[in-house]
């Protein structure tokens, strides 16, 4: 019984760290429909920074988040401008290729930089727990899911209460009619990329003190976060967060109690299932493609 | 503006192609003036780029050294040295490439059982001698191969036997009991594992866990929760690098102390490793090593000093095999007096080379015959512990300290 809420404890706990991940990758998708595969290799291209800003000016790197969010927000807006503006009025597959492209040559970039060197932030928590009775939560999971919480209330409170945020929600719903009121739709795709990519300023920092992080590690998160939100409904933030600490509660179960060779096809398996069953996802919603079309 | 950079990149490909095909028809005309050309293909990207790397930079300061007193046969040697970005089907376009369009004199392997068991075949099909660095995987010697040498001391399964002698010597009382096993499904870690766990089984400690994780896996929280849960006393886990700083780290989160840990390969990155779990933390933790850097060995010394001048940094333990294969191939053209790829494979089968890893011969399967050493980590560094006529260290660590 002890096993099974510690399994259970440990699923939430990295779900949420997942969620962090995953939170600019869904609002990306959301309103701008591209598939963004360089997320994982910004993750991993902030991860690496918060290891620069560690080591150097020995800077927490939960403080660190304070630094490379406005670092990534215009690296977000740089990639943008320069590269994915020009595919908007493609089919949404070419962003799968153009991104995918993209993550390459970043991962190129940095294996030039850091070289193909694991970097590990090890902060005094690194490698502690929060002892409650007889279970372990350990901190830097906790700490990722407290910052989960902050980034997607924040992404919740910038959409729903600002008029950048209506502006961004227009122009995802129907962006002729937001070109009509006014709305310069190419500076509010920019600033949703930029915004999206700003996440994981926070997201590198949880991922650099959670694992050893080097170029290639971007590989490991492309498909994982893709079925996130594929599980939650693409573009629904709610829908990431269920979808990541379901996925989070799977994996951890399936790990203790089948097999880890299982424990890593959970992802797979989930967006096979959710394509059949549920194709908007679990918060999703089916979007009548004739008329906004 | 758009037009102008398709124009210019039309002509830099143009230029580009011609340099191309220029440069290869002058390697193809140098038959015994030129350098000798040595080709590899390594994974300078991708999942495998960090060994990559390492093997990359062990090749090239042998064939600095080798420059620096003469070169090979009164020749120079010029490494050909491509990528392979850790792919299985890349390498062997590479290796076809190397040996058909290059016309490359002699070949080195790469890294990974994963990909030096396909390239190993391009070799063999174009009866190349083919030495390599890695690759111990049992599979990788039962194909009949006989251009295939492997240039580490002994095979996979045999790796650990000291470490699992050296349990089995403990007196019973201080002896562990049961056992947890975890591993990578990777080729060349499982082997490893089910060495020490047939060997430890047959010397009565109980097996109470076990299991084989993807190579895609990042969270180890549930391993290392279902190891504490099964109270093993002693931890042998067929690590690369990431998993094994990440289930240390998660036992060290759970407060899980096993009396011996033993890992493959992730220890021997002796920076990235202590910087990932804490210096202090790898207080008594075992590995099998192919070679050490304070070894008396031929060359060794040299080769160490050569790469801290031009790395900044110790040689890993990836960049010495490399250094130590490139040494036996080029001991058999020494000796053969000629690039002849059938008088290398005999040669090589019939004699025992000294390398910075110490001697190494092989069987007719291209196995090594020799013992790896075991090493421990004793006050933030690593020490030879067994065979007893090579340790750096008198005393083992044990049981192991709890983490800090």
């Amino acid at each position: 019984m002890i096993q099974l809420v510690q399994t259970i404890l440990l699923g939430l706990l990295i779900g949420g760290v997942y969620a962090l991940f995953a939170s600019g990758l869904t609002l990306i998708f959301g309103v701008m429909e591209i598939v963004n595969v360089t997320h994982a290799a910004f993750l991993v291209f902030a991860a690496l920074l918060t290891f620069e800003i560690w080591s150097r000016l020995h800077i927490d790197p939960l403080l660190a988040i304070l630094i490379t969010t406005p670092v990534m927000f215009f690296v977000g807006w740089g990639t943008y401008r320069l590269t994915i503006s020009r595919i908007r009025s493609a089919p949404v597959s070419m962003s799968v290729v153009l991104t995918f492209a993209l993550a390459i040559a970043i991962e190129g970039a940095m294996g030039m930089t850091w070289k193909n060197v694991f970097r590990s932030v090890t902060p005094s928590y690194f490698n502690q727990s929060f002892n409650i009775g007889p279970f372990d939560l350990p901190k830097a999971q906790v700490y990722g899911c407290g910052a989960a919480v902050v980034v997607l209330v924040a992404l919740y409170l910038l959409l729903s209460k600002t008029w950048a945020g209506r502006a961004i929600r227009s122009s995802s719903e129907n962006p002729q009619g937001a070109q009509l009121v006014g709305i310069d739709i190419k500076t509010v795709a920019a600033l949703t990329f930029a915004i999206g990519t700003a996440t994981t300023g926070a997201g590198g920092s949880i991922m650099s003190v959670l694992y050893s992080v080097f170029p290639a590690s971007l590989y490991l998160w492309v498909s994982r976060l893709l079925g996130i939100i594929v599980l939650g409904g693409m573009g629904s933030l709610p829908g990431a967060v269920i979808g990541a600490l379901a996925l989070g509660v799977a994996e951890t179960l399936t790990s203790t109690y089948v097999s880890n060779q299982w424990a890593v096809v959970v992802y797979y398996i989930v967006i096979l299932v959710v394509l059949l069953i549920r194709p908007q996802g679990i918060m999703g919603f089916k979007a009548r493609q004739d008329v906004v079309a | 503006m758009f037009k102008r950079i398709v124009v210019l990149c039309a002509i830099v490909a143009v230029v580009a192609t011609g340099l191309v095909f220029a440069g290869g028809q002058q390697q193809g005309g140098s038959q015994s003036k030129g350098p000798i050309t040595v080709g590899i293909s390594l994974p300078l990207t991708g999942d495998l780029s960090q060994p990559g790397g390492s093997a990359k930079r062990g090749y090239e300061v042998w064939a600095e050294l080798l420059n620096k007193n003469g070169g090979l046969l009164g020749r120079q040697v010029k490494l050909n040295i491509l990528d392979d970005a850790s792919s299985q089907s890349t390498i062997v376009s590479d290796y076809n490439r190397l040996i058909t369009q290059d016309k490359v004199d002699l070949l080195l392997g790469t890294f990974s059982s994963l990909l030096n068991f396909p390239a190993s075949a391009v070799a063999e099909k174009h009866h190349m001698v083919y030495v390599e660095p890695a690759g111990g995987a049992p599979k990788i010697f039962t194909r009949g191969f006989k251009y295939l040498f492997f240039a580490q001391p002994a095979p996979a399964v045999h790796q650990a036997d000291l470490f699992s002698k050296w349990v089995l010597s403990l007196p019973a009382n201080e002896r562990p009991k049961t056992a947890a096993y975890p591993t990578r499904d990777d080729p060349f870690t499982k082997p490893v594992i089910e060495g020490i766990r047939a060997k430890l089984e047959a010397g009565g400690i109980k097996t109470v866990y076990q299991t084989t994780y993807p190579t895609t896996t990042t969270n180890f929280d549930t391993i290392a929760a279902a190891i504490k849960a099964s109270g093993a006393d002693l931890v042998a886990e067929g690590a690369v690098f990431q998993d094994g700083v990440s289930l240390i780290r998660s036992m060290q989160k759970i407060n899980y102390n096993p009396k011996v840990l033993f890992e493959t390969s992730a220890p021997s990155e002796s920076q990235q490793f202590s910087s990932g779990i804490g210096v202090k933390n790898t207080q008594g933790i075992f590995y099998a090593v192919s070679w050490s850097p304070q070894a008396n060995t031929p060359d060794n010394k040299e080769f160490v000093s050569t790469y801290k001048e031009k790395f900044g940094e110790l040689p890993p333990e990836d960049a010495a095999d490399a250094f130590g294969t490139a040494q036996a191939l080029e001991a058999a053209v020494k000796a053969v007096g000629s690039t002849d790829q059938n008088k290398i494979k005999d040669w090589l089968h019939a004699h025992t080379v000294n390398t910075v890893e110490g001697k190494l011969s092989w069987d007719q399967a291209g196995r090594p015959q020799e013992a790896f050493l075991l090493a421990q980590w004793q006050n933030g560094a690593s020490q030879i512990v067994f065979p007893k006529d090579l340790s750096t260290s008198n005393q083992i660590v044990f049981p192991k300290p709890n983490w800090q």
